[in-house]
């Protein structure tokens, strides 16, 4: 069939891949080779097509690099998805571009492209974050440890019979699972979204992504994430959506106490945006990083 | 025989058959199943199994290796036995206290030796310190092992993680002497934990003692 269109993404211009732990790992670029590098951080279950409509407006300034994470889009599939594997990836890419780069990561990618920034401070001028700040604290009556490990372990051992995803019979239902997951993003993108993000298999309709990255465990707690932050040595924009949603933003209480840890931060909130501020409002969200990016 | 657990296939040994409660050994990082020479003596069969990245089982592509990973490794070996003792050293400790928790009604009893993997990043994470350079653990020499097996050394071991970990196991041995880190030091004083001698041999025989059929 053919690639639905969503207006306001522009083809990409090019595509990149790089080697990483011996994974084949695959980016799309946007704008001039010879611009300033800007490598942007999908979140969980989502591709470098999610930037396809901020990437035409950062473009104009920038060579825009959209990574495909381990497991993700069109790079390949991992055997193991620990953190810092993903972070490892980033700092990859990052050290395989010959001048340092601006950095851009929403949700999980932007957790893991601050970690990229902490690791190779050298190599990130600045550190654009979208509503990627981690979970809020463990809710009181979270099961035990060994529960959870449990479950973890119960999910290794369905995941080791059953390695595929459910197969949907069309693209508009793929597109409308993706749709009850995120339901302030509409069809039509999700249509865009899920064409990219998905195959035909023999089956019918199936994501590309690896479905054994649905979870982890670990001794990971969240109050882990706010002293991290102490140790950013570069600019840092902050931005998050105004309204509620099924993942994000943080209570602000919460938010405003872990980014208080970050030597040189500015904030911005995107009115009428969600946790897809990116997504939901790409001319707003563009217009923020580029006065960011550009101010001295 | 062969397992599979996730994308990869792991090796799992039998050194030795019997009637009864099976004896499930994990090694420790960087080893193998090799490592524990002539088997011990116990009244059930005896399996030794490789975890991923080392000895004869499968190695995961794109390196991302950690402790709870390797646990799914473990359990896909006592899916296989279905109800097992474990002993583990080093980092095949840390595991066969984590098998013990998450699996308490299949393993009556873990014993928990030292070896190379017992410390991993301490019982804090410190975020001054500097990210791991990972090109450097890829390319270093290993004979036998994926060199990304190290990650797993990578990853901070709370005593609270540890201590939740132990309180739902039925009951874990310690082969207690010499220096050990925090996470191992606070099993030490709860209530379903029990030191023994650290000679291999004897904490076997303790196991088989704290191990009923």
């Amino acid at each position: 069939m053919e690639a639905p269109e969503f207006p306001g993404t522009a083809v990409p211009d090019r595509s990149l891949t790089y080697e990483s732990m011996g994974l084949r790992l695959h980016a799309l670029e946007w704008g001039s080779i010879d611009s300033p590098p800007l490598v942007l951080c999908h979140g969980m279950w989502d591709h470098a097509r999610s930037f396809a409509t901020v990437a035409p407006f950062l473009s104009r300034c920038y060579r825009v690099i959209a990574l495909d994470g381990r497991g993700h889009g069109d790079s390949q599939w991992a055997d193991a998805y620990n953190w810092m594997a993903c972070v490892s990836d980033i700092i990859h890419l990052i050290r395989s571009l010959e001048s340092p780069i601006f950095l851009i990561g929403h949700s999980m990618g932007g957790g893991q492209a601050t970690d990229a920034a902490r690791a190779v401070p050298d190599r990130v001028k600045k550190l654009v974050n979208i509503d990627g700040f981690g979970p809020p604290p463990m809710p009181a009556g979270t099961p035990s440890i060994p529960v959870r490990f449990s479950e973890f372990l119960d999910f290794r051992r369905r995941i080791t019979k059953h390695p595929t995803w459910r197969p949907y019979r069309s693209l508009d239902e793929l597109a409308e699972r993706r749709h009850a997951q995120n339901p302030r993003l509409s069809l039509e993108w999700l249509r865009y979204f899920s064409y990219h993000g998905g195959r035909l298999s023999d089956e019918g309709w199936i994501w590309k992504s690896d479905p054994q990255m649905a979870q982890g465990m670990g001794p990971w707690v969240p109050e882990w994430i706010a002293p991290s932050y102490r140790t950013l040595r570069m600019p840092v924009l902050a931005i998050t959506g105004s309204e509620p949603d099924t993942w994000g933003p943080l209570p602000e209480s919460i938010l405003a106490e872990r980014l208080s840890n970050i030597p040189q931060l500015e904030r911005c909130t995107i009115k009428g945006a969600g946790h897809f501020v990116h997504i939901e409002k790409p001319a707003d969200t563009a217009q923020v990083i580029l006065d960011f990016l550009g101010s001295a | 025989m062969r397992l599979k657990h996730g994308h990869t296939f792991l090796e799992l040994h039998q050194l030795r058959a019997g009637d009864g409660l099976p004896l499930l050994l994990l090694h420790q990082l960087r080893g193998s199943s090799a490592d524990w020479g002539t088997p011990p003596e116990w009244s059930g069969s005896v399996y030794a199994l490789d975890f991923s990245g080392h000895g004869h089982s499968g190695w995961l592509a794109g390196g991302g290796y950690y402790p709870e990973l390797l646990a799914g490794d473990a359990d896909a070996a006592l899916a296989h036995l279905e109800r097992a003792a474990v002993a583990g050293a080093g980092l095949g400790a840390y595991i066969a206290l984590m098998l013990a928790s998450a699996r308490a009604a299949a393993v009556p009893a873990a014993l928990l030796l030292p070896g190379r993997g017992l410390e991993g990043a301490g019982p804090v994470p410190e975020y001054e310190a500097p990210f791991p350079e990972i090109d450097a653990i890829g390319a270093a020499n290993a004979d036998g092992f994926d060199p990304f097996v190290e990650m797993t050394e990578y990853f901070v071991r709370p005593p609270e993680y540890a201590f939740e970990l132990v309180s739902a196991a039925q009951r874990v041995l310690l082969a207690d002497s010499g220096e050990r880190p925090p996470w191992w030091v606070a099993l030490r004083s709860c209530r379903n934990v029990e030191a023994v001698p650290p000679d291999l041999n004897t904490a076997i025989r303790r196991l088989a003692l704290s191990s009923p059929g």
